[in-house]
This record gives structure tokens, sequence and C-alpha cells, in this order.
């Protein structure tokens, strides 16, 4: 097991370097740079400007360079905020996303877990029906349709809530719905699904026989059983939650990772755009490998070579 | 199935009320106002900065979204008219220009300090333009600031030739007179020993750079003859044409005649930064808990991606009429997303042209709200007149005259169709001007200006053009076709947005229906486009749009100047730039006029752009903000901005808010401009006098 962890943590170094490569030729290969403007800049100060960021050193030189300075830790300063680094744009940015998504896989969990506990055991009800169907809704209306949606009715129409930016719990509500809604809907068809199979079961009969009470028999052995399929789900859905808020913060403007990521690359900011690739794929890899880790706590039958 | 009658009746009734509760809010649209619309009671104003600004740093920044921000917490020597954008006094108090329009002096008020209480100076001014001109400093923005003596030479890291003798080789010695627009050398202002080093003839520059200095001698053998055994002495900051005469008397030299100067300085890169913070804490200057700002606001916070918070500072030297508490900046990128919260109330206005088209004609009908006025901008194709068949001036012609521009903006909406170069509506003077000369211009052929109006939209002639060029167009069943045109040579480029689209699929038909040619459409993402279109790597047509700097109409016809111009066509012609350099020198506004116009129509005669309009500013603001107003470059001094709780003195009926008198703001901008007007008295009673001296 541990060697298991070790190996996967060592995996995941050259597999950074190699998004970051990735990323680096890509940013290289679109015609353009950051300094692009409508008005000419004078040859000699765009000469000055190349010479200052290494631009007219050997491409393979260029590249080591960057390679070096990640390694290293150092993302360097913005391109276009130059008075800021990379690392501290990255930490401030941050809180907003993680906030939004951790709240939002919160939200998923518990409404989704009770909509899909409560739907399963009253099978074929108006809840259960009213239920799924929101459900299915939720699994195929993307968010960037979603959030307008939402703004419209509850900050356009009935001026309840605002239409966006940061500040207060009341800013929080719609984007941590509009990113939920998918989550909270599949978590509820799994939960549901999960659960039906279960209470079905010869051991929720046994229990029932045992004549213990139905509060132990659904929360001590139905859910158990029943929500297995939904943990398998959830750890994935943890990491894409803290990676891919972007559409959401830019439907609601918040100063979260995501936008920055997507405004570093219009600006052509290559080290801003390269700190946000490898920081992500790090953080996602590292998720991945604590869901592994966690099936082999969960699941004894599977075995780690 | 469970489903009970009962329960279904429950759900319709409750779907039922939901229904009419969303109905009865959604007329809420309807009233008066768009949307929620109260007066903040903490005298603040909430507004847009478009993208997160580049930097706080009034050098840096080139967006028109970071310059409204800007403006609030930096000052520089004059202010923009919150009207008309012509300059008002601020730090300075008042200014004189010499007889040639190349030198200026400006006297500065003594009461004028920094956030951090220290006097400004006019060595501050000197010390803000030569920062910003720094080679190392890299600003994009420094060819603004090019007029200035030497001004481009230090910028671009050029060195002067000295002679053994101690002697500098001149510009004049190698391209003759003539060349190069020659200024006084006489000195207006007050005589120095330094104002005197300044009046001398232009130096020639060379790079300070071995290498592109080689290159540069290689091509020049007269200029490698005569630089022979000479030293290069690089271009300092100390050689630029600013000079400090004392703690309050600014001089600046420029090295041509530039009557348009006066209008650049109210731009952000002439604003003054203090050197002590600069020097303290280097790049990191900027952070709120370091800045020294001179603006009648003072950052209070920045929260990047979020919101910069401003409060106004008590020391500022006209605190006294300023009269917002405070300004929330927010930085926003959706258009979208500005508009929903304009609606939801919690900005009180938006930027120009962040109304989506699809919205226009519902927020037309808050005729209080819905700004309409022309923009100092320019929505035109350019061609590449490198390539054949657009090298052919009559293919050209014929592709400008077979577009229906009426049509065209009509279906834009906010737009005004035009077939010059400089915007219309926003050069009144200019315009009158430019008619008469084009009619002079264009008797001269044989044609009449009504005739040139024309050009709006003549397919007819077009097809003429078009066979003359050797590209017969025929009539084949309903449609046109021109079997000869090289299609494959010719594309239209443009950036990737949904607006740029429409308007090429627009021109696209147009092109088809009244030429029979269908020019293909390539898109591309704005940096990659940008470079593509400047080296000229595309085929046939790029679209093109320019904002004004400043409110003058060479900000305009300055992108067919010189041979390495911004025009991104590959036109160049040393006619236009005498012409220019005539008008330029010019004192006289009306001959000026006459020449810059004279220019204008010797560009446009040649077609190698297609202008085809002027858009419209297209912007709101709630009725109880006052004192802002749809100026041609919805640039807003806001000192002059309030909020007004009396719902009787609201703004209404947008379209008469630039005629409307508001007492309070004109009284403010009277009192400003007092200092200049009593300045241009004192000259004027002193140049009577010196004429009615009788001569000796």
């Amino acid at each position: 097991m541990l060697g298991f962890i070790l190996r996967r943590l060592l995996i995941i170094i050259p597999m950074a370097l190699l998004v970051v490569s990735v990323t680096w030729v890509l940013i290289r290969m679109a015609p353009g740079s950051f300094y692009s403007e409508e008005r000419t800049l004078p040859p000699a100060v765009e000469a000055n400007i190349r010479a200052k960021y290494g631009l007219d050193k050997p491409f393979y030189e260029q590249y080591f360079m960057m390679l070096g300075n990640i390694v290293r830790g150092d993302f360097g300063d913005s391109l276009r905020y130059q008075e800021q680094s990379v690392n501290e744009i990255i930490i401030r940015h941050l809180p907003y996303s993680a906030t939004i998504g951790a709240l939002a896989y919160l939200f998923a969990l518990i409404i989704g877990l009770a909509a899909g506990i409560i739907a399963a055991l009253r099978q074929n009800s108006a809840f259960d029906y009213g239920s799924m169907a929101a459900a299915m809704l939720g699994l195929s209306v993307p968010n960037f349709v979603l959030g307008p949606i939402l703004v419209i009715v509850f900050s356009l129409w009935l001026f309840w809530l605002p239409p966006a930016r940061w500040g207060g719990i009341s800013n929080l509500i719609l984007p941590v719905i509009t990113l939920a809604a998918i989550y909270t809907a599949y978590i509820a068809r799994l939960t549901r699904a999960g659960m039906l199979e279960v209470m079905r079961s010869d051991y929720i009969r046994t229990a029932r026989a045992k004549g213990l009470d139905e509060k132990t028999v659904l929360f001590k052995h139905g859910l158990r059983g029943g929500i297995v399929p939904v943990v398998s789900f959830t750890g994935p859905a943890l990491a894409s939650l803290l990676a891919g808020t972007v559409v959401v913060e830019k439907v609601f403007a918040i100063p979260g990772l995501g936008n920055i990521f997507i405004q570093s690359v219009l600006n052509r900011d290559e080290p801003l755009t390269l700190g946000i690739v490898a920081f992500l794929s790090i953080l996602i890899m590292v998720a991945n490998l604590l869901v592994d880790v966690s099936y082999g706590i969960l699941d004894p039958r599977i075995r780690y070579e | 199935m469970k489903f009970g009658k009962d329960n279904r009746y429950r759900l319709l009734v409750g779907l039922y009320v939901f229904v009419v509760i969303l109905a009865g809010c959604g007329e809420r649209s309807s009233e008066e106002f768009y949307g929620k619309t109260s007066p903040p009671s903490d005298n603040v104003m909430r507004y847009v900065s478009g993208s997160e600004p580049e930097s706080l740093d009034p050098a840096i920044p080139t967006g028109q979204p970071e310059a409204r921000l800007l403006m609030a917490i930096h000052d520089g020597l004059v202010e923009y008219h919150p009207k008309t954008m012509k300059p008002i006094p601020a730090i300075a108090e008042s200014w004189e220009i010499s007889p040639d329009v190349s030198e200026y002096i400006f006297y500065l008020r003594k009461n004028a300090v920094f956030s951090n209480g220290d006097p400004i100076k006019a060595q501050d001014f000197v010390y803000s333009f030569q920062r910003a001109l720094d080679p190392d400093f890299l600003a994009k923005n420094a060819y603004l600031a090019y007029y200035i003596k030497y001004a481009e030479a230090y910028n671009s890291k050029l060195a002067f030739v000295k002679r053994p003798d101690g002697t500098f080789l001149l510009k004049r010695e190698l391209e003759g007179s003539g060349a190069a627009p020659e200024v006084s050398t006489e000195l207006f202002g007050p005589e120095t020993e330094f104002g005197k080093s300044l009046t001398g003839p232009e130096r020639l520059t060379v790079p300070v750079d071995e290498k592109n200095r080689a290159e540069l001698f290689e091509k020049n053998e007269k200029l490698k003859a005569m630089a022979a055994d000479a030293e290069f002495v690089p271009v300092a900051a100390s050689d630029l044409g600013l000079e400090a005469i004392d703690d309050y008397t600014l001089r600046i030299k420029l090295r041509q005649s530039a009557p348009f100067f006066i209008d650049l300085l109210s731009h952000q890169f002439f604003k003054v930064v203090h050197r002590g913070a600069i020097e303290k804490h280097g790049k990191q200057w900027v952070r709120p808990e370091n800045i020294v700002t001179s603006g009648a606001f003072r950052v209070k916070e920045h929260h990047p991606y979020d919101r910069i918070v401003l409060e106004k500072d008590p020391l500022y030297w006209d605190a006294e009429s300023v009269r917002l508490d405070g300004i929330e900046f927010y930085p926003l990128e959706e258009a979208t997303t500005m508009m929903n919260l304009y609606k939801a109330g919690s900005l009180y206005a938006v930027y120009n042209a962040v109304p989506p088209a699809a919205w226009i004609d519902t927020l037309r009908e808050y005729e209080h709200e819905y700004m309409d006025h022309p923009a100092v901008t320019l929505q035109y194709y350019t061609f590449n007149v490198t390539r054949a068949p657009m090298d052919n001036e009559k293919v050209r012609k014929a592709f400008a005259l077979a577009v229906d521009r009426e049509a065209l903006a009509k279906f834009r909406k906010t737009s005004k169709p035009t077939i010059d170069f400089t915007p219309i509506g926003i050069f009144p003077e200019y315009e009158e001007i430019r008619d008469r000369i084009y009619a002079r211009e264009l008797a001269k052929q044989g044609r009449t200006l009504e005739q040139w109006k024309a050009k709006m939209f003549d397919p007819e002639a077009a097809r003429d053009l078009l066979a003359e060029a050797g590209f017969p167009v025929s009539r084949s069943g309903d449609a046109w076709v021109c079997p000869d045109f090289p299609i494959a040579e010719v594309e239209v480029l443009y950036n990737t947005s949904e607006s740029n689209k429409a308007i090429a699929e627009f021109l696209q038909a147009q092109w088809r229906q009244n030429l029979g040619i269908t020019v293909p459409l390539k898109n591309m993402e704005w940096k990659t486009f940008l470079n593509v279109r400047k080296e000229l790597d595309y085929r046939g047509l790029g679209r093109a749009g320019w904002v004004g700097d400043y409110m003058d109409p060479f900000t305009f016809l300055k992108l067919f100047y010189t041979k390495e111009n911004d025009s991104s066509t590959g036109w160049y012609d040393p006619k236009y730039d005498r012409l220019v350099n005539e008008a330029n020198r010019e004192l006289d506004p009306v001959k000026r006029f006459e020449l810059l116009a004279e220019a204008e129509f010797f560009v446009m005669d040649q077609q190698p752009v297609i202008p085809f309009m002027t858009d419209s500013t297209n912007w709101m603001k709630k009725p109880f903000v006052k004192g802002m107003y749809p100026n041609p470059q919805t640039l807003h001094p806001w000192k002059f901005v309030y909020i007004e709780q009396d719902q009787e003195k609201w703004d209404r009926f947008a379209e008469k808010i630039m005629t409307n008198r508001d007492e309070s703001v004109l009284s403010h901008v009277e009192r400003l401009m007092s200092t200049q007007v009593a300045r241009d008295a004192i000259r004027a009673q002193r140049a009577s006098t010196d004429q009615s001296r009788p001569k000796q």
C-alpha cells in the first residue's frame, strides 16, 4: 500500500511537467503574444521587451529556463500584473473557488442523498417522480444555461438575490446551486438506485425479521450498502468541483482561480497560465490518488500491486 | 400510480401561483426606469472597470476601462472637460503656447499635493515623464509622448552622433531641410541655459545597439561616411524636452508643431506620480498599502478581480468641489453580467458598448438612461494593398461602393454610416471645412461633392469599376456573377466575436449580391489576428476599428502617417506626410483643418480602407447619477460626478443631457477655467500693445 502511494506520488511530478510542457508548446505555437497591441510598438521597444523576458533566446533555452523555474516551485511574476507573483495570485484566488466548490459539494451530498433516499423509500410516489424528473433535468441542463435562468428569475424578476459578484452569503446561493445541480442530480439518482437494490436484498429482510425498528434497518444496514456507488462517484466529483468551477465563475463574476485561468490565457500571460496549469494538474492527480486509496479502505477486495 | 387527483390539482395550483408571481414581477421592467432605481445612501458611486486593471500605475495600462479608473486617483497638468473632452486646468493652473506650437509653458498651482501631503512640483512632472519614457520601463503608451523633443529617440534606445570636433550631426545635414518638420529655434518661455540647449535644430540619432547601427549604415552609405570616427552618445532622460524652470513652472519643448499636444495631456500616461513611493517600493508601489496618488480619490482597498474601493482624498487641491464620498470599481468581463448588475441596481452605470445588440431595442425605450451619442470611433475594413487583386485601386473602390452602409447601420442599431476616415458628429468644425475642401479637390477631377457622397452605396458604379479592372460582372439569371475574379486570393479576416461575425456576414452578402463575389470569411483570436494583420499576412480584407486617443482629427489621420504607419494596409505616400506636416505646423486652426482635409481626401481617394460607420457610445446610467456625460470617449472626470437624492432633479431624457445646463457642474468647470481665461486675456492684451506700438 505504502509502496503504491509512493510510486503514484513519484509519477505525479513527471506527469505535471509533461502537462506544463504541452501547455507551453501550445502557448508558443499560437501567433501573437502578450505584448501584441493594435498600435505597433516601436521596434526598439519591442526588442527591449523581448530581451527582458528572454524571448530573444533560442527556444530550447527558454524551455529549460521555464522548466527549471517550475521545478524550483517558482513560477515567476505575472506578465500582465507585473507587481504580483504567480504564486501569490494562485494563493489569493484559490479560496474563492474552494469555497464555491466545497459548498456545492456539501449541497450536492446533502440534497442528493436525502432526495435519493426518500425517493427510494417512497418508490412511485409523487415525490419519487418529481425528484427524479428534476434530477433528469439537472443532469441535462448545462450550468451555463441554468446559471443565467436562475439569475433572471431570482435577481432580475424577484430582486431577491444579487445576480453576480463576490460578497455575502446571498451572493453564494445562486452560484452554489448552479454548480451543484448536476452533482446533486447524479447523487440523487445513484442513491435511489442503490437504496432500491439494497432494500430488496436478503439481509434487510433478515434485519426486519429480527424485529429491528425501521430507522435502524434504514440507517444502519440499508444506507451503508446503498451509498457505495455514491462514494465512488463523489471522489472524482470533488476533484472536478475544485478545478471545474470555470463556467460558474465566469457567469457569476467570481474572482476564483477558474476565472483567472481563462483571463491569463486570453492575456497570453504565460507564467500565470503555466502556474495555474501545474497547480491544477497536481491537485487533480492528488485527488485521484486519494480516491484510489480510499477504494482499498472501503473494499478489501481491491489490492494494489 | 399513486399520483392522485388531489396531488395533481395541488401541483397545478402551485404552478399557476408561481407563474402569476413571475409575471407580476416581470411587469416591473415596463416602468419608467430600468430595473431597481434607488440612489445609495452612502454617496458612493458604483461602476465597472472592465477587465481587472493591468496596473494602477498610470504609465502602464493601455485600456479605456483602466483609463476611467486611473483618472480618479491620478491627476495631471490638465483634465478633461466633462462634456467636450477639451483640456481644462488641473494641476496646471494655466499655460502658454509658443506661436509655432512647439513649446508649452505650464504654470502649476501651489496648493496641489500628493495623497501623503507632499507638494506636487514641476520636477515631479519631469520625473514622471522621464520615467514613463525610460526604454527599460517598457510603456506601451510611450508613443503618445513622442512629440516631446527626443522622446522617441530616448524611448527607442538611440544615440546622438558626436563628431570629433564636439558638434553633433544634425538631422537636416543628412536629409536636407524640408524633410523633417522644422520648428522655431527661438525660446518662447523664460530664458534658461537648459532651455536654450533645447531649441537647437534636431540632432540625428542612430541605434545604440551596434548590430542595428551597422545594419542602418549598410543601407545608408552617406550616413556611414558622415558618422565615420564619430562618437555615439546615447540619448539620456536629461536630453528630453522637459524642464522645471522653477518649482511651479514647467516647460515642454516638442520636436514638431503639435496643436493637439495639449489635448493629449489629459491622458493617463501624463499623470504625475510620486518619486519617493516608486523608488522605495519599486514595482510594488501600486499596492494599496504603498501607493501614493494625486487625484481626487485615493485607494482604500484593492481586491483583484473583485473590487477596487476608492475614497475621497481630503488633501486634494480641489477637494471642496468633489461631491462623491467614494467610488467602487468592479472588474467584470461579461457584458451580460454587467447589465444584470445594472438592472439589479448594484451598478449605477456601465461603460460604452456594453449593452449587447439583442438588448438594444428594449433598452432604447428607457429614454432617461440609454445613451446613444456618437463615440470617437470608426469601424472599417483594411485592404492589403500589397497583394493582387487589392493592389488595384479600382477593385478596392468597387468593394467600397458595393456596401449598403445605411442598411448596415440599421442592422447594427448603434451606428451611423460613413465613408470618411474621421468619424462623423465628433469634430463638427472639421467636418464643415472638410466638405469645402473635398468640393475643391473634386472639382479638380471634374467631380462634385454629391458624387463623392454617393459612395455610401452605388452598386452600379461598383460593377463598372470591376469591369474596368478586368473583372467584368455579368447577369446570370437573378444574380450577378464575376467569373474572372481571383476569389482564391481574397478573404475577410476578422477577430473572433459575435458582432464582428455578424458584420462580416452582412458584408459578404452585400458583395455576393452586388458584385457576384463570395468572399470567404476567416476568424482568428484577437492577439493572433493583430499579428497577422499588422504583418500583412492576410489576403484581401481585414476588419479594423479605431478609437481616438484625443479630440482632434489627427488621432485618426495619423494612421496613414509615415512609412511605418499603423494602417495595416501597406499603403504609404510621401505626399500624405507632406500635407500632414504642413497642417501640424499651422497655427490657424481653420487653415490646419483645411490641410488635414486635403490629406484625408488624398488618402480616401485611393481607398486603402473601407470606412463603414461610427459607433454610438451605447451605454446606460441611472438617472440619479449626475455630472456624468455621454461624451465621445465616455471618459468621466469623476470629480464632477455626483449622486442626486432628490428625484425631482434626476437626469431625464438622455438625448438632451449634453445640452442641458447643470449649473453646479458648469460653475465648477468655469471656476477651474478662470485661471486660464485670465492668462489668455493677459496674452491678448500684451499682443495688442505689441502691435499698436509704433514700428521703429
